[in-house]
C-alpha cells in the first residue's frame, strides 16, 4: 500500500511566492499594456464603455498619423503630431552624443581613480558625487542664462552639455569600479612591452572593461532620453525639441485623441525599452556595482 | 658602465591624476559650479525677465519672503507628504519584490526583465500613461473596478484632492520602483547561504530569519535606496506636471513644480532661484547625513 508520505507538507512558501510573482507581473505590465492596446484602437473603440481590453478592430492609423496625419488628427493633436518625427530624431541624436561625450570625459577620470594613488583623489570622487546631488531646478535658470550668452538656446548642444553634467558623475563612478576589476598583471605586461599609460589603457584596460563602457553608455543615453525639465526650458522649436517635450504637449492639450497620445507614448518608450532589454544584465551589474559599494 | 634600467617618470602620480581629471572637472566647473554660484547671486536680486528695468540687489529678501509665503509653505508640506508616501511605498514594495525575485520559481528570469520596464519609461510618458488609466470617462481603472463590481459608477479620480495626491504618488512609485528592487536584490545576493542554514538549524522561523539574517545585511542597500529615492521624490517633476499640473487646487503642487512655474510662467528668476536654493539646501542636508551614516558604518569605500 502506498501511503501518503508521512511528512508531506503543503508548500505554502512556494505557493505564496508564485502568487506574489503573478501579482507583481500584472502590476508591472498592465498599465503599459493599456497604452499599447490603446495605441492600436480606433477613436470609437477607445471611447467605448466599458473599455475594451483587446482592440476590437486593431488599426495602425494612430502611428500613421505621425507621418501623414488626416485632417482630424492634424487638428486635434495640433502641432504635436507634426513635430513627433523631428522630436524622435532629436532625442536619438542628443542621447547618443551625450553617451559618447560622457564616455570620452569619464574614461580618463575613472582610470586615474582605479590606478593612481594621488593626493585628494577621495575628495575629488566625493566632489563628483556631490555635483550629482544638486537638483536640476537649482541650476536651470543660470544654465538657461549661460546658454543664452553662448547663443546655444534651442540647439542640441545646450541639451548635450546639460545632460553630460547629470550623467558624468555616475559614469565616472561606474567605470572606476569596472577598471579596478582589471587584473594589474595585464597592465604590467603591457608596460614591459614599453606601452605608455595611454596605450595600456587603450589596448588593454578598455577592451576588458567593455561591459562597463556599455553599461555606462546606456545609463547616459537613458538619462538624456528621459529628461524633460531642461528640454522644456532650453528648446523651443523642432530644431531641438525632444520626445518628452512633445509627449507633454500631447498630455496637456485637452483636445488630443487618447489613441494618438498613446501611440506617441509607445514611440517615446521604445528606444530606451529596447536598450534595457538588450543590456539588462549589464545594467543590473552596473547599477548594483555603482550603488551597493557606495 | 651600465646605467640602471631607465625608469621614465616625468610625471608624478598626482600631476597625472589631476591631468586626467581635468576634462571632467572643467566641464563640471563650467556647467555646474558656475551656474550654482550664479544662481545664488540671482536669488539675492529682484529679477524678473519680463521687467529687466526693475532688476535690483535686495539681499536675503527673497528668502525672507518665503518664510511667510503661504503658497510656498503649502508646497513644502505637499512635498514632505509626497516624499514620505512615495519613499515608504517604494521601500516596502521594492523589498517585497526583491525578496520574491530572490526565490526560485517558474518564470523568474521573465519577471526580472519585467521589473526594468518602468525604469525605461520617461517620466513624462509615465504621467501620460497613468492619465489614460485614471481617466474619468474611459480610463482602465474605472473599467476594471466596474468589471470587478467594486464601484457602481465611474469616478473622476483626479479631481478630488486626496485622490489626485494618492494617484500621483502611485504613478511616481511605479516609475521609481525598479531602482529600489535592483539595489535590494544585489544586496540580497551577497548574503551567504550558510547563515540561513545555521538559522534553520537553530529552528528560527521565517520572520526570525528575516529579522536576524536578512535585515542586518540589507541595511546598507536599504539606506541607499531610502536616501536616493528621497532625493528623487523631492525633485519629482515630470510625472506630476503631466498628470495633474499641481492641481486640483494645490493638492499636488510640490516645491519642484512651483519652482518651475515661478520661473517658466512668471519669469521671476530671482524668487525662483531662491526656491531652488531651498531645495538645494534640503537635498544637501540629506546627502551629508547619508554620506555621514555610510562612513560611520565603515561601508563607504572610495
Amino acid at each position: 500500500m502506498t501511503a501518503i508520505p508521512l511528512r508531506y507538507r503543503v508548500p505554502w512558501k512556494k505557493i505564496l511566492v508564485s502568487v506574489l510573482a503573478l501579482v507583481f507581473a500584472a502590476y508591472l505590465v498592465l498599465p503599459f499594456y493599456w497604452i499599447v492596446a490603446m495605441s492600436f484602437m480606433t477613436e470609437a473603440d477607445a471611447n467605448s464603455l466599458p473599455p475594451q481590453w483587446i482592440p476590437d478592430q486593431p488599426t495602425l492609423e494612430n502611428y500613421r498619423a505621425f507621418v501623414d496625419p488626416t485632417a482630424a488628427q492634424a487638428l486635434v493633436g495640433g502641432r504635436a503630431v507634426k513635430e513627433t518625427p523631428f522630436a524622435l530624431g532629436n532625442s536619438l541624436l542628443v542621447a547618443t552624443l551625450t553617451a559618447l561625450l560622457n564616455l570620452l570625459l569619464a574614461v580618463f577620470a575613472a582610470y586615474s581613480f582605479s590606478r593612481l594613488n594621488f593626493r585628494g583623489s577621495r575628495v575629488l570622487l566625493i566632489l563628483y558625487l556631490v555635483t550629482r546631488m544638486v537638483p536640476g531646478v537649482a541650476i536651470i535658470v543660470p544654465f538657461y542664462l549661460l546658454m543664452r550668452q553662448l547663443d546655444l538656446l534651442d540647439t542640441y548642444w545646450a541639451l548635450i552639455l546639460s545632460y553630460t553634467t547629470f550623467a558624468l558623475p555616475v559614469t565616472i563612478w561606474v567605470l572606476k569600479d569596472f577598471f579596478r576589476a582589471v587584473p594589474r598583471e595585464l597592465e604590467d605586461a603591457a608596460r614591459v612591452d614599453r606601452c605608455g599609460w595611454f596605450r595600456t589603457m587603450w589596448s588593454v584596460v578598455l577592451p576588458i572593461s567593455a561591459p562597463g563602457l556599455v553599461a555606462a553608455a546606456v545609463f547616459s543615453f537613458m538619462t538624456a532620453w528621459n529628461e524633460f525639465m531642461f528640454a522644456l526650458f532650453l528648446t523651443s522649436t523642432t530644431a531641438a525639441k525632444t520626445m518628452p517635450v512633445i509627449a507633454a504637449n500631447f498630455a496637456t492639450d485637452i483636445n488630443t485623441q487618447f489613441t494618438v497620445m498613446a501611440a506617441s507614448g509607445v514611440l517615446a518608450v521604445l528606444p530606451p525599452l529596447v536598450l534595457v532589454l538588450i543590456f539588462q544584465r549589464l545594467i543590473v551589474t552596473g547599477m548594483a556595482a555603482g550603488s551597493v559599494k557606495g | 658602465m651600465t646605467a640602471p634600467a631607465k625608469t621614465r617618470k616625468p610625471w608624478s602620480d598626482t600631476a597625472r591624476g589631476y591631468a586626467m581629471n581635468a576634462p571632467a572637472l572643467l566641464a563640471l566647473l563650467l556647467l555646474v559650479a558656475y551656474p550654482i554660484g550664479y544662481s545664488f547671486w540671482v536669488s539675492l536680486h529682484r529679477d524678473n525677465l519680463a521687467q529687466p528695468a526693475v532688476r535690483k540687489f535686495i539681499g536675503l529678501d527673497n528668502y525672507l519672503s518665503l518664510v511667510d509665503d503661504p503658497v510656498f509653505l503649502c508646497s513644502l508640506g505637499v512635498s514632505a507628504l509626497f516624499v514620505l508616501t512615495v519613499v515608504g511605498a517604494t521601500v516596502l514594495l521594492g523589498l517585497a519584490m526583491a525578496l520574491v525575485l530572490n526565490e526560485t520559481f517558474f518564470g523568474r528570469g521573465v519577471l526580472r526583465s519585467l521589473v526594468l520596464l518602468p525604469w525605461a519609461m520617461p517620466g513624462v510618458v509615465n504621467g501620460l500613461m497613468w492619465r489614460t488609466v485614471f481617466d474619468a470617462k474611459t480610463g482602465a481603472l474605472n473599467g476594471l473596478l466596474t468589471d470587478l463590481g467594486w464601484i457602481d459608477e465611474y469616478q473622476a479620480w483626479l479631481s478630488s484632492a486626496t485622490g489626485a495626491f494618492l494617484l500621483t504618488a502611485f504613478a511616481q512609485v511605479w516609475n521609481t520602483l525598479p531602482f529600489a528592487v535592483i539595489i535590494l536584490l544585489a544586496g540580497l545576493s551577497t548574503i551567504p547561504g550558510e547563515l540561513y542554514d545555521a538559522a534553520t538549524v537553530d529552528r528560527a522561523g521565517p520572520w526570525q530569519r528575516f529579522r536576524e539574517v536578512t535585515l542586518p545585511w540589507l541595511l546598507h542597500p536599504l539606506l541607499i535606496v531610502l536616501i536616493l529615492e528621497t532625493m528623487n521624490a523631492f525633485r519629482a517633476f515630470d510625472t506630476i506636471y503631466v498628470l495633474t499640473g499641481g492641481g486640483p487646487g494645490d493638492a499636488t503642487a510640490t516645491v519642484a513644480l512651483l519652482t518651475v512655474q515661478r520661473v517658466l510662467s512668471y519669469t521671476d528668476v530671482g524668487l525662483g532661484s531662491a526656491y531652488a536654493w531651498v531645495i538645494t539646501l534640503i537635498t544637501m542636508v540629506v546627502s551629508v547625513g547619508y554620506v555621514g551614516l555610510l562612513y560611520r558604518r565603515g561601508s563607504f569605500e572610495v
